[in-house]
C-alpha cells in the first residue's frame, strides 16, 4: 500500500505523536471510530483494516521477527502455557493470522480434537493455510473467514479461544466479546494477547520512540509499507489499557477476569472464563 | 538492618524469571534440541503410540517452573512440545537434579520415593513409557556430526559423548527396571507428601468445580427468574 491511497492508514511517517486527546479516545460515538489515530466511519474501518492486512499477509511472519526481535514467539508461548489446553479440546484462534497459535494447538489437542483458525482477511488465512500445511499440519484444522464481531458458530462451541493481536483491529471490540462469550462453553476460557500500556514511563517513552520512528521506517524498508506499519503503532496506542480492557471483558459477562503483564506491559495476557 | 528475608527473594526471582519469560526460553530451547534429536533417529521400528498425547512433566527443586512433555504424532511425523503448565500432566515427576544424580549413582527408585527425594504424582507407566522411548533412540551422532564439524573433531567429541551415553543409558535402565519393581511390590504401600499434595488438588479442583456450577446454577436461575 502506497502512503498515496486514498484508504492509507497514515500519510506522513515522519509525523510527530500526535494523539488523539483523551476526551476524543474514551469513547467511539454511533457511527464513527479510531483507525490508528484518524477518526473515520466505522462502516470504513473494515475495509481500511483489510487493507493493511492484504498488504503485509506475505512479509508478515518476517516483520514479525524482526520488530519483535524474534519476542512475539515467547508472548505466544506463554499464551499456550496459560491455556490449559487438553487432548480432545476444541480451540478457536481468533483473527489467527498466518496461524501461529494454531500450530501449536493443533498439536497438543491431538486427532480428537479441533482447532478452528478464524480471520476476517483471506490474504492472512491464506499465508496461515500454506504455512501450517508446509508443516504437516492438516488432520484437525479448519479454516474460516469470519468477523470476530458475527462468529459464525453454535453457542457453546470451544473450550478456548484465544485473539492474539487482533482485538485491537476490530471496529466494534464490545461486540466481539459478546459474540466470543457466546460461543465458549460453560468452563471455557477466552485468553486476550495484546500490546498494552507499559508500567513503566521510561519505557514506555522508549517504546514510543521505536514504534514510530523506526517501526515504520523498518516496515518501509522490508515491507516496503511503511504506512500500515505506522497504523500498527497508532492502533496499538488507541486500544483499552489492562484495566479498562479487564472490564471490557467483564461487560461481556466474562468471569474471573485477570491480566498478566508481558515485558513491561508492553504486552498484555487478560484470561477470563464463561461460567 | 532488616532480616535476610529468604522468602522475599525467592519471590522476587520467581517474578524477575517470568518477567524475562525464561520458562518460554527454556521449554523453546529444550523442544528445539529434542525434536533435533528425534528427526535423526535411526530406530525406525520405535513406536510413540503409547505416549500419544500423554504429558509428562517435571517439578525440579532447582527450577522455578515446570516442564511439561507432550507428544505428538502424526502419520508424517512425532514431535515433543514443551510447555510450562501446572494444568495438563498425566505424570508428575517431582524431585531434583542432584536426586536424578543419585539415581546415575545406583541408588534405587523406590528408596528416593520412601524418602521423599522424588515423588510421582498420576500415571507412573507413562514416566516408565517416556524412559523407554528415550532409550531406544538410535542416533548416528558420528555421521552426522561429521557433516558439519569434519572427521577428528568430531571422533574427539565421540570419545566423550559415548562415556556420557553409557552414564545415561544405565541410568534409563535403572530407572525402568525400579519402576517395575516400585510398581509390583511397593505403590500400595507407600503414600508420598505429592501424593497427599495431589489429593488436596484434586479437592480443590472439584471445589472450583463446584463453585463454577453453581454459579452457572445461579446464572441459570436468574435467567429464569427474568421470564
Ligand atoms: C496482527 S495480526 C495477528 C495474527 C496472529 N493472531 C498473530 O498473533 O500472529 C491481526 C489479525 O487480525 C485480523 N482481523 C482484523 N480484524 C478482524 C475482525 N474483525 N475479525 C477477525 N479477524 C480480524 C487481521 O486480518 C489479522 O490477520
Amino acid at each position: 500500500m502506497s502512503s498515496t491511497d486514498q484508504n492509507s492508514p497514515a500519510s506522513d511517517l515522519s509525523a510527530p505523536l500526535n494523539k488523539p486527546s483523551d476526551a476524543d479516545t474514551s469513547a467511539d460515538n454511533e457511527s464513527t471510530t479510531h483507525f490508528g489515530y484518524k477518526t473515520i466511519e466505522k462502516d470504513d474501518k473494515i475495509s481500511m483494516v483489510a487493507g493493511v492486512f492484504h498488504s503485509v499477509a506475505k512479509q508478515y511472519d518476517v516483520m514479525n521477527d524482526l520488530m519483535s526481535f524474534g519476542i512475539h514467539r515467547l508472548w505466544k508461548r506463554f499464551t499456550i502455557d496459560a491455556s490449559g489446553v487438553r487432548p480432545g479440546n476444541k480451540v478457536l484462534d481468533l483473527a489467527g493470522g498466518t496461524g501461529d497459535l494454531t500450530a501449536k494447538f493443533s498439536q497438543l489437542v491431538g486427532r480428537e480434537g479441533k482447532v478452528v483458525l478464524a480471520d476476517i482477511n483471506s490474504s492472512m488465512l491464506n499465508v496461515g493455510r500454506d504455512k501450517l500445511r508446509d508443516k504437516g499440519l492438516v488432520q484437525n484444522i479448519e479454516y474460516v473467514q469470519a468477523n470476530a464481531e458475527y462468529l459464525p458458530f453454535e453457542e457453546n462451541t470451544f473450550d478456548i479461544v484465544t485473539i492474539a493481536f487482533g482485538l485491537r483491529n476490530v471496529t466494534d471490540k464490545d461486540k466481539a466479546l459478546r459474540s466470543i462469550y457466546s460461543v465458549l462453553k460453560p468452563g471455557g476460557r477466552l485468553l486476550v494477547l495484546e500490546f498494552s500500556k507499559p508500567e513503566n514511563e521510561l519505557l514506555n517513552k522508549a517504546y514510543d520512540f521505536y514504534s514510530f520512528n523506526i517501526l515504520p521506517k523498518m516496515g518501509e524498508l522490508v515491507a516496503k509499507d511503511g504506512a500500515s506499519y505506522q497504523y500498527l503503532a497508532e492502533s496499538i496506542r488507541m486500544h483499552p489499557d489492562q484495566e479498562t480492557l479487564k472490564g471490557m471483558m467483564e461487560n461481556a459477562g466474562f468471569e474471573q477476569t485477570s491480566f498478566k503483564n508481558l515485558t513491561g506491559g508492553v504486552v498484555a495476557l487478560h484470561k477470563g472464563y464463561k461460567f | 538492618m532488616q532480616p535476610f528475608n529468604n522468602q522475599a527473594v525467592t519471590k522476587f526471582s520467581t517474578q524477575l524469571i517470568s518477567r524475562l519469560l525464561l520458562p518460554q526460553v527454556a521449554t523453546a530451547t529444550l523442544e528445539l534440541i529434542i525434536n533435533k534429536a528425534l528427526a535423526l533417529n535411526n530406530n525406525k521400528s520405535l513406536s510413540f503410540s503409547a505416549v500419544a498425547q500423554k504429558t509428562l512433566t517435571l517439578e525440579l527443586a532447582e527450577l522455578p517452573f515446570t516442564l511439561c512433555f507432550t507428544v505428538n504424532t502424526t502419520p508424517n511425523q512425532t514431535v515433543v512440545i514443551v510447555r510450562s503448565s501446572t494444568e495438563c500432566s498425566d505424570c508428575t515427576i517431582n524431585t531434583s537434579i542432584s536426586t536424578l544424580n543419585k539415581l546415575k549413582a545406583n541408588q534405587s527408585l523406590t528408596q528416593l520415593i520412601k524418602q521423599d527425594e522424588l515423588d510421582v504424582i498420576g500415571d507412573i507407566k507413562i514416566a516408565q513409557q517416556f524412559a523407554n522411548i528415550a532409550q531406544s533412540l538410535e542416533i548416528d551422532w558420528q555421521t552426522e556430526l561429521a557433516k558439519h564439524l569434519g572427521d577428528v573433531p568430531t571422533h574427539k567429541l565421540l570419545q566423550f559423548g559415548n562415556k556420557i551415553t553409557k552414564s545415561l543409558a544405565a541410568t534409563g535402565k535403572q530407572v525402568e527396571a525400579d519402576i517395575g519393581e516400585y510398581l509390583v511390590h511397593e505403590k500400595r504401600l507407600v503414600v508420598t507428601s505429592s501424593q497427599l499434595n495431589a489429593f488436596n488438588q484434586k479437592t480443590k479442583d472439584v471445589a472450583n468445580k463446584v463453585n463454577s456450577l453453581s454459579a452457572r446454577i445461579d446464572k441459570l436461575v436468574a435467567n429464569i427468574a427474568n421470564k
